[in-house]
Order: structure tokens, then C-alpha cells, then sequence
């Protein structure tokens, strides 16, 4: 089992081998211990495992050292790159957008983490950024794909710091622009501040995406679109990522 | 023509991001304008800014010549600055535009000579100029990328405590304690914020990490370009006494206080840009 606490999305993940047996994923309130214990018993439900049955738990992100009755707890940088290096074979490097940072991992041949370059400083172009942003459009996190679709243009939007883009975007409102366009000018401008931080590893030309931010078709095509390389899928849902490398580490251990 | 027996009027106009702000100085036609800074009567006007950079600055300066009961075609030059100074020149309201850089450091220098360090903070951006002995611009730093360290963070923060952005100053300075904010990011910030208000944090302490952290960001910017003395703050957050007495405390300079609202200083600028004799 792995966990992964992290500061937007707690998510658990059941696994056997290389296969997810079940997952959950529910948004990080205050009451860590008690939303996570809930997931656990959803996924372990789902899955139809007695808790008597899990061998191992490993527990990342954030809010990992608030949840007890691990056996194992590593960072989510070492827990994604394990999950995508393993995972897949071929990739070089793994760009992970989750809630509040963005994560660039150069990784080896034998799926070893090598380097990796992460902003957690700043929000720009994370999950908290674009949740700021939809917010101020007024549509949810959960609606930017199908906006999009209904998007006949993208409103550019300019400033990086999520402050100053949430003016932007209020003035692109008051100004008449369709909710769609500006979603669709916000989805543009986080693949490229995204992609910027990407393509400092100029040797990371076979990469996967993921993070929360990654679900949201519309940014992850126009992420593709400027890295050029080979992007590879990655094979189960990329917010569950760091749970996955917890619960692959945890096996290991 | 009103009747200006002997006078001369120049004008500086500077339009800001938020705020936009008007000055007149008027002295007699006859005075060596080598020999005196600035000098002669000086009035003025400040407003909030409306979308058209080019209409903030008709209402502004339109207002301060109707309070002081002169017209446009009393203005002998005129500069403009700030950001909307070149449309506001394009209009034919100014006969030059001058970036605020150099207004601010002008504006500064002339009203207060000893002055090497100008500490700038607008309500987006903040600017750290350094002036050399002979009064020109040797050096300047700017932040307009990131809101940490502008007024937008103190705007920004001040809504999470709910309450007024002139309020922020002295709540900080009547807190005992200060609580530590670890984010620099104004959006960061806010959340850390409202996690420690909403677990009963003291309201005052919240506020002295917010003007903690504010100082922290302009000490920083300021330190790159070097601060050398006689250090001056200017721009709106300069009103902010708390925020001042901690970038003091970091600093270890004494921060002077201009003669004139703080805000005024790169309209001022202009104005005496204005009435050096080359710029008309």
C-alpha cells in the first residue's frame, strides 16, 4: 500500500506487483489522520483485501509524518521517480506538476533518480495556481478540460506570479472574454511555465508527466506540444504517482 | 490665459498602476532655475487610476488646475512618468515622458540632497535606485515579476486578515510576538496565514509576520543593488510604519522620511524634470 499526503489530494493506492489493485483520491482537508484512514478503508474495500492482508504501507508527500502506522516513509521526489522509473523503462527524465510545486527528475537508465530541479517556492504554474485561476474565471478544476473545448481562442495571459495573473484574469472577465478563452489562455500558460523548468534538463528528451496538474488533458497536450522529445504515457492516473513509488518502495524494503 | 503676471508653471504627471498623481510647481518667471533645485509654490492631486492611463491623467491634473484655478495652457512643460507615460504624452498632455526610475530618483535627490538610496515600493512593483554623488542615476534594481514584496502582497494579506490595507501598519506594531510566515509566495502566504488565523492565532502577531516578510523581500531586492546613505523610502508603502521600522532593523540604516507624501515623489520628479530648462 502506498500513501501519498499531499498538500491539495491525499491518494492511496492498493498494489500487487506492478499492478494497482484499487486507488483512491479525495482533497487534503485539516483532519489528515482521519481523511486518509477513510481512503485506506475505501481502496482496501474496493479491492476486497483484508487489512491483516497488506504487507507493507509507505507513506510520502507533505502530510506523510501526520499519518501513523507506516513502515516506511521517503520524500515524493524519490517516490515519483521510483514510480515512473520503474514503471517505465525508457524514460530519461519525469516532470511532476502537483498542488504546490513543480518537480523536474533526470533519471538513469537502471530508473535511479540522478538530479532533479523542483519550485516549491512559488505557486506559479502549479495545481494551487491553476485552481486560483479557474476559481477567478469561475470554473472548477474539474470543468478546464470541457471548457476548453468550448474555447475559440486563448486569452494570453502574461504574468507568472499567481497575484498578478489573478488581476489579469479578473480585467479579461470584466472585459467581456468568453470563461472558455481564458481557461484556455490559463491551460497555455502553466504548459509554459511548466515546460520553461522542463526544458532546463536540455538531456530530457524521453519523459513522463506526472502529478494532479497531468490529468488535465488540455495542459498536458500543450506540455507535450512545446518539449518536443517523446512523451510517454504514464500507465496509471499520474496524480497517483508518488503513492505508487511509496507503495513500490515500501514492497522493496 | 488666467493671469500669471510673471510666473511659470511646470507640471509632472505620474500614472501608476493603482494610483495616478498630479504636481504643480509655480515661481516667479525670473528665478535661476540653475542655481535652486526646486523651489516656488508646490500643489497637488492624487487619485485612484482608472482602466485608461490617458483619462487618470486628464481627471488628475484636470482636478489639481481647477483646485488651484489654473488651465492646461497655463503649463509651461510638462513630463510624464509611470507606466502610462507615454500615452499620456502621445495625447499632447505632456511635452516628455521619463521613466519613473529616474523621476523617483530625481524627485528624491531634489528634495532631499544627502540622498544616495531610494527605496521604492509601489502597489505592484518595487524599485531600489541608487544615486551618485552628482546626483544621477548610478544603479537600480526591480521587482514587477513577483507580488512578494510589492503592495499587492500587503493588499493581498491585509484581505485575509479582513481588514484595511492602512489598518496592516498598526496592527503589526501592537503585536508582542510576531508569527513566522515560511512562504514567500504571496499566494503561499495567504494560506499560511489563514491556517494559523483559523487555529486562533493572535490577529496582530499575523500581522507582524506579514510586515516581517514584507521587509524581509525589499531588504533582499535593496541588498542587491548595495544601500548606501542616506537611504529614503518612497512610494505607497512607505506609509506603512511598520514595514518601515523592520526594514530599518534589518537594513541597520535609518530611513529617511521625505518632506512630501511619499507617493508624490515621481510626479514631483517630473515636475522638476520639467522645469530644467532642456526638457521643453
Amino acid at each position: 500500500m502506498g500513501i501519498d499526503a499531499g498538500n491539495l489530494l491525499t491518494k492511496v493506492v492498493l498494489m500487487d506487483g506492478d499492478e494497482v489493485l484499487a486507488s483512491a483520491v479525495a482533497e487534503t482537508t485539516g483532519a489528515v489522520t482521519k481523511d486518509t484512514e477513510a481512503l485506506v478503508s475505501r481502496v482496501l474495500e474496493e479491492a476486497g483485501v483484508d487489512r491483516g492482508k497488506v504487507e507493507q504501507c509507505g507513506v510520502t508527500g507533505s502530510g506523510a509524518s501526520m499519518i501513523g502506522g507506516t513502515d516506511f516513509q521517503e520524500d515524493e521526489v524519490t517516490c515519483v521517480s521510483v514510480a515512473a522509473g520503474y514503471l517505465l523503462r525508457e524514460i530519461n527524465m519525469a516532470v511532476d506538476i502537483g498542488g504546490q510545486s513543480i518537480t523536474a527528475m533526470l533519471i538513469d537508465e537502471d530508473g535511479d533518480i540522478t538530479n532533479f530541479m523542483r519550485n516549491d517556492k512559488c505557486a506559479s504554474g502549479s495545481g494551487r495556481f491553476l485552481e486560483v485561476m479557474s476559481g477567478a474565471v469561475g470554473v472548477p478544476v474539474t470543468g478546464i478540460a470541457a471548457a476548453v473545448e468550448g474555447a475559440s481562442k486563448r486569452v494570453v495571459i502574461s504574468s507568472q506570479c499567481g497575484v498578478f495573473a489573478e488581476s489579469e484574469v479578473v480585467s479579461h472577465v470584466n472585459e467581456g472574454e468568453k470563461p472558455e478563452d481564458i481557461v484556455a489562455g490559463l491551460c497555455e500558460a502553466v504548459a509554459s511555465i511548466v515546460a520553461a523548468q522542463a526544458r532546463r534538463f536540455a538531456s530530457g528528451d524521453e519523459y513522463t508527466l506526472t502529478g494532479g496538474v497531468s490529468r488535465i488533458g488540455p495542459v498536458r497536450d500543450l506540455i507535450i506540444q512545446k518539449l518536443g522529445g517523446t512523451y510517454h504515457e504514464f500507465p496509471f492516473d499520474p496524480a497517483l504517482a508518488a503513492a505508487i513509488g511509496a507503495a513500490l518502495l515500501a514492497g522493496a524494503s | 490665459m488666467s493671469a500669471l503676471d510673471g510666473k511659470v508653471v511646470f507640471a509632472g504627471i505620474d500614472v501608476g498602476s493603482l494610483s495616478a498623481q498630479a504636481v504643480l510647481l509655480e515661481e516667479r518667471r525670473d528665478t535661476d532655475r540653475s542655481k535652486s533645485s526646486a523651489g516656488g509654490k508646490m500643489s497637488a492631486r492624487s487619485i485612484h487610476v482608472t482602466p485608461n492611463p490617458v483619462e487618470s491623467a486628464r481627471q488628475v491634473m484636470g482636478g489639481l488646475l481647477d483646485e488651484v484655478g489654473l488651465s492646461w495652457d497655463d503649463i509651461d512643460c510638462c513630463v510624464s512618468t509611470g507606466y502610462g507615460r507615454e500615452k499620456v504624452q502621445g495625447e499632447g498632455m505632456s511635452n516628455a515622458n521619463v521613466s519613473e526610475i529616474s523621476c523617483h530618483g530625481l524627485g528624491a535627490r531634489a528634495l532631499m540632497p544627502g540622498v544616495k538610496t531610494v527605496i521604492d515600493i509601489g502597489g505592484q512593483d518595487a524599485k531600489v535606485i541608487r544615486i551618485d554623488d552628482a546626483g544621477e542615476l548610478a544603479d537600480f534594481v526591480m521587482n514587477d515579476k513577483c507580488a512578494a514584496g510589492t503592495g499587492r502582497f500587503l493588499e493581498v494579506m491585509s484581505r485575509t486578515l479582513g481588514i484595511g490595507f492602512e489598518e496592516l501598519g498598526q496592527l503589526a506594531l501592537s503585536a508582542r510576538n510576531r508569527i513566522e510566515l515560511s512562504s514567500r509566495c504571496s499566494i503561499f502566504a495567504e494560506t499560511e496565514a489563514l491556517h494559523y488565523l483559523q487555529r486562533g492565532a493572535d490577529k496582530r502577531e499575523v500581522a507582524a509576520g506579514i510586515t516581517r516578510s514584507m521587509a524581509d523581500r525589499v531588504a533582499a531586492l535593496a541588498r542587491r543593488v548595495g544601500v548606501e546613505r542616506d537611504v529614503v523610502m518612497t512610494g505607497g508603502v512607505a506609509k506603512n510604519p511598520a514595514v518601515k521600522a523592520e526594514l530599518e532593523r534589518i537594513l541597520g540604516v535609518r530611513l529617511l522620511a521625505p518632506p512630501i507624501d511619499p507617493q508624490l515623489i515621481g510626479a514631483y520628479g517630473a515636475a522638476v524634470l520639467a522645469r530644467r530648462e532642456s526638457s521643453c
